[in-house]
């Protein structure tokens, strides 16, 4: 009789099971070191100097709990005013350059001669640096020797040449007509994607029951770009409250104060006034509002 | 594929091939100096690391100047570091985050007041008094350069340049017209009401970052409140809400509501308010001693344009005047070296064997521009070392925060948004307001 011995399994894992166990996180490393180095490191830093008073210079840093948060919405009117300027901004945003997108992805989905040359042409401005994009539009709105004054000019509709980026009232919508002429191009191409993915059969089937153009439009079109829809908005709130380049080049903030956004304030603060913690603290409102606003796009990118 | 033994070997057989490697291809001794060549550090080869804002153009003409220190210093190595072209924007933002990741340059250029204050401030850089005596700097500059550069009586950085602002304009237009430089204030506005009935603006300015603008905004200061008012002032030790600077921004709002300012300048670059000027369209610019470089560069003749000193009616009569200096950070790896390589640029020796452009305006006594070559440059540097006194930018004066509220009054005092007494008012406000964070 053979002796049966029951040894129980062993639950020791090999080194081969180990190693498969480890491989992935070995894969993730470089990226997810680089992630917390330079991204969540960083912003932990900046969210900790937020509640300081220091100059970023000097080793004097003090707690001051709250109180920069308190500065942006109770004491501070340029902060306030750049808040409200970033509010118009990205209503201006939501409005126009997608709508005019949308417009041109339609017009340019169907068969038309030319048609990739033509959205190449649209695209075009949304790959110029926006630093050259605000230096170039400065110049065309030169009072003296711009091209939009001189245009006036010339079709007789010189009464309403003026200094475009001088006076207070144009200043910000004079910035703000450049973001559009750059920031068309982008939900062009994003709304182009999300039309290509749209069954042609809906539309034939549509047809034969008698639609309209504009019902298809509405009826068809639109309830197909939701998913794109949800991109271009969160991207264009996202992107508004990011706003730096084209105000830092075209206006530095001016007239006055007239065209301060959240972003170039926060930079004046940090960066010239030598008040890093007050700037943090700017930089933070920035982050939590774009983060909200991103929130939708986030959990539709995550279910994707 | 490798057991813990193994990989421990492995290592080891690194360490020892990375040793072996080190020692056959490491650095063979320095030669000693020769005759001429002197050396520091104990011989030791350093980097002096020296960052500046010289562009393109002025790192070539310096790379002789390097060089001959070089060869002076065998064991020093000059790297310069430079941020050209950004002017006051960014330079400092680069210095700061050097300073604040504790790897500063040994020298630095800096301008002088509000704009070098904060790194005083925050103990970024040396009180450099012991150098002045080791090198016997004292004499050796322009005096009152050394008195705008110190702060509270002490020195942190050695002059560099000495520049003064005047009215420049086209001596060839005016001679046509028959317009003198005038002697008086009135004068002066009775000569832009001159201009205005020629067709031409009186002055032109691009009020973008502002501090072109303050120019005339500073001139009308001195005018109405005098010297020493406006030496308080700016050191807001007296009200900004007092007759005088009200009387500075009524004058203000008048040459821009009689049409002797080119119009809509708030937000045009200071180099684009040039070209109304070149194009004979205004007739003056408030400029400083530099300009006679941007007339060359701009392929104008410099023999048609003059300057002269703003008309006050103060005695003595002062004129916006400014310094640039070189810093060493209280950080720095090789202080005595860059004291040695800042002692042998602002040298005159130095300076007059190699006249390149940056040494025309420079702060240091007896150094001359070729009169030539620079004629205006020239004139400049008599009236500038000869100055009783002078008067700073306000952007020299105030610091960027109080400054960018200066600003803000100056242009919605252009726009008409408020009246000359709420102009002052506002500006009490933003001083009292800073003065309340400190």
């Amino acid at each position: 009789m053979s002796a049966i011995t029951n040894t129980p399994p062993n639950h020791r894992p090999t080194h081969r099971h180990r190693r498969l166990r480890l491989t992935p996180y070995l894969f993730l490393a470089p990226a997810l070191i680089w992630y917390l180095v330079f991204l969540v490191y960083p912003m932990y830093q900046s969210l900790t100097i937020s509640f300081m008073n220091w100059d970023g210079l000097s080793a004097d840093i003090r707690y001051i709990g709250l109180d920069n948060y308190r500065r942006i919405f109770f004491e501070d009117d340029t902060a306030r005013l750049a808040l409200w300027n970033n509010v118009l901004w990205t209503l201006g945003t939501l409005l126009i350059p997608t709508t005019i997108g949308l417009m041109l992805a339609v017009a340019l989905d169907r068969k038309l001669r030319g048609r990739t040359v033509l959205r190449a042409i649209f695209y075009g401005p949304a790959v110029l640096p926006l630093v050259a994009v605000g230096m170039i539009w400065a110049w065309m709105y030169n009072p003296q020797f711009g091209f939009i004054n001189y245009v006036l000019k010339a079709i007789g509709l010189g009464f309403l040449a003026r200094g475009w980026l001088s006076v207070y009232e144009t200043a910000l919508p004079a910035t703000f007509l450049t973001a559009v002429w750059g920031g068309v191009g982008f939900p062009m191409v994003l709304y182009l994607a999300a039309l290509q993915a749209i069954p042609q059969e809906q539309y034939e089937a549509a047809k034969m029951d008698g639609a309209n153009g504009r019902q298809l439009f509405w009826k068809i079109t639109l309830p197909w770009l939701r998913e794109a829809n949800v991109i271009v908005f969160s991207l264009a709130v996202i992107n508004s409250f990011k706003t730096f380049d084209l105000i830092y080049t075209m206006t530095y903030g001016g007239p006055g104060r007239a065209t301060q956004v959240l972003g170039t304030w926060m930079y004046f603060h940090a960066f010239q006034y030598y008040n890093a913690g007050y700037g943090a603290a700017i930089a933070w409102v920035i982050a939590i509002i774009t983060l909200v606003m991103a929130i939708p796009y986030i959990q539709r990118m995550s279910r994707d | 594929m490798f057991d813990s033994k193994g990989i421990t070997k492995l290592i080891a057989l690194a360490v020892l091939v990375s040793l072996l490697v080190s020692a056959c291809v490491a650095t063979p001794p320095q030669a000693a100096a020769p005759a001429g060549e002197q050396s520091t550090t104990g011989g030791e080869q350093i980097t002096l690391r020296w960052a500046n804002i010289i562009d393109a153009t002025g790192q070539e003409q310096w790379q002789a100047v390097v060089d001959a220190f070089q060869a002076k210093y065998p064991n020093i190595k000059v790297a310069s570091e430079s941020t050209a072209g950004s002017g006051a924007a960014v330079y400092p933002d680069v210095l700061k985050t050097s300073m604040a990741s504790g790897s500063p340059p040994d020298l630095f250029f800096m301008w002088g007041g509000s704009i070098a204050q904060p790194f005083i401030d925050a103990g970024q850089v040396m009180e450099l008094g012991p150098y002045y005596e080791q090198y016997g700097w004292d004499g050796k500059f322009a005096p009152w350069v050394v008195e705008r550069i110190k702060s509270d009586g002490k020195l942190y950085g050695v002059p560099y340049h000495a520049l003064g602002m005047g009215f420049w304009y086209n001596k060839t237009l005016w001679n046509e017209k028959g317009w003198t430089a005038p002697t008086t204030f009135a004068e002066q506005e009775e000569l832009c009401a001159k201009m205005k009935e020629e067709g031409m603006y009186c002055v032109s300015m691009g009020g973008k970052f502002g501090w072109h603008t303050m120019r005339v905004l500073d001139y009308f200061l001195e005018h109405h409140c005098g010297p020493e008012l406006h030496d308080k002032l700016n050191r807001l030790e007296e009200p900004w809400d007092q007759q005088c600077v009200i009387d500075s921004y009524a004058s203000f709002q008048k040459w821009v509501d009689n049409g002797w300012v080119v119009p809509d300048f708030l937000t045009i670059s200071p180099d684009d308010s040039r070209f109304p000027f070149f194009a004979g369209e205004a007739g003056l610019v408030l400029e400083g001693v530099w300009y006679e470089g941007v007339l060359k560069n701009n392929e104008q003749n410099v023999a048609d344009y003059d300057f002269y000193l703003p008309p006050t009616d103060h005695e003595p009569l002062r004129f916006s005047a400014f310094p640039e200096q070189w810093m060493i950070p209280a950080g720095a790896a090789h202080p005595d070296e860059a004291a040695l390589f800042i002692d042998f640029i602002t040298s005159p020796e130095v300076q007059t064997q190699f006249p390149i452009n940056d040494f025309a305006n420079s702060a240091t006594v007896g150094v001359n521009p070729d009169c030539n070559e620079w004629p205006l440059s020239c004139k400049w540097r008599e009236i500038i070392l000869s100055a009783k006194d002078t008067y700073p930018p306000t952007d020299q004066a105030f610091v960027k925060e109080l400054m960018d509220g200066f600003f803000e009054v100056q242009d919605a005092i252009v726009a008409k948004r408020l009246t000359p007494e709420e102009g002052a008012k506002l500006m009490q406000q933003r001083a009292e307001e800073w003065l309340g964070r400190q």
